[in-house]
């Protein structure tokens, strides 16, 4: 598996971390620098209240650390900060890969009730108005193309 | 502070702070006093199978409704942390819900998250919280001092980004509506 993994799950429950028993679990506030005693670290809906900068902050200290980690969440705008993605569909994994090309699947995603990231949904529906050719996912990469 | 100080015209307000619930019920979900608790299951998109449940089996997704059942009767209603743990379908019924608890039987509700997102189209006004202090209200989601408390949505970190970039769109909170701007400026 990818060393830096989002889950997302229709059935939001706590229970899913169990299917990664050789990750340490975080599931509360937490101090960053006591995170290098563990080598995998599953964290379970922490990062609601930070703002993406602190997040990418987190993440690149453990990919700097060789820290294997997965982020257990509900906030989709959350799945663009990691490569990997797997979508529960309650117990199952529904699809998994890399982030971009299980965003792609957006009407498999509607159909459980996970809505794509802003910037991505954006992007979608601006190609089919043939407005851009691609999905993008940050806004300056698309002002720019749009505007340039 | 006195919640029921903060309703402006018996509207809807949001509240931007840290939410935990006090809601602990051991048991089975039946064998919570509720009257009419089948109706109030659908309100909440339940259905009676939940009923022959033990709490502690509950994802946080039904636990949050199970609580809100249990307010439904309440003349003030809080509910927090919906964007922790409401899908978006899920999330845009309940929102519906509250404006029609609202609207037709006049409950005043307040919402609790750290998501402003939460409050589109629900709320008209925003306070910020923090150890029951006010520190800051709006009534703009476009106030840019509001997202020194709190993450700023997407579609507003967008606008707010053409904006700086001399580039004149419309302030909304509906993607569809942004859409048809640009369509408008670069077709």
């Amino acid at each position: 598996m990818e060393t830096s993994v989002t889950i997302m799950c229709t059935n939001f429950n706590k229970e899913i971390v169990n299917k990664y028993p050789d990750y340490h679990l975080i599931d509360t506030s937490f101090n960053v620098q006591s995170l290098t005693k563990y080598r995998k670290i599953i964290f379970f809906n922490v990062f609601n209240e930070l703002k993406e900068d602190k997040i990418k902050e987190i993440f690149k200290y453990l990919d700097d650390n060789k820290i294997a980690y997965i982020n257990v969440t509900n906030n989709i705008e959350e799945v663009l900060l990691t490569k990997y993605l797997i979508i529960y569909d309650k117990d199952n994994i529904l699809i998994e890969g890399n982030t971009l090309d299980v965003l792609k699947e957006e009407k498999l995603l509607k159909r459980i009730g996970v809505h794509e990231p802003f910037i991505c949904d954006l992007s979608l529906l601006l190609k089919d108005y043939g407005l851009v050719n691609k999905i993008y996912l940050d806004k300056e990469a698309l002002v720019g193309d749009l505007w340039k | 502070m006195e919640i029921g100080n903060l309703f402006k015209n018996g509207k809807i307000i949001g509240m931007v702070s840290n939410y935990e619930s006090s809601f602990n019920f051991e048991g089975q979900v039946k064998d919570l006093k509720v009257k009419n608790i089948e109706k109030s299951l659908k309100m909440v998109l339940l259905d009676e199978t939940i009923l022959d449940k033990e709490m502690k089996e509950l994802t946080l997704s039904e636990l949050f409704k199970i609580e809100l059942l249990t307010k439904l009767n309440n003349n003030v209603i809080v509910v927090g942390n919906l964007s922790k743990v409401l899908n978006y379908k899920d999330l845009e019924y309940i929102k519906k819900l509250l404006l029609k608890l609202n609207n037709d039987y006049h409950k005043k509700i307040v919402v609790i998250d750290r998501d402003v997102k939460v409050f589109f189209n629900l709320v008209k006004y925003i306070y910020v919280i923090d150890n029951k202090k006010i520190l800051y209200s709006t009534n703009d989601f476009f106030d840019k001092k509001l997202y020194e408390y709190t993450k700023c949505p997407k579609i507003i970190e967008f606008i707010n980004y053409a904006l700086e970039n001399n580039i004149n769109l419309t302030k909304t909170l509906d993607i569809y509506e942004l859409i048809k701007d640009i369509y408008r400026m670069v077709s």
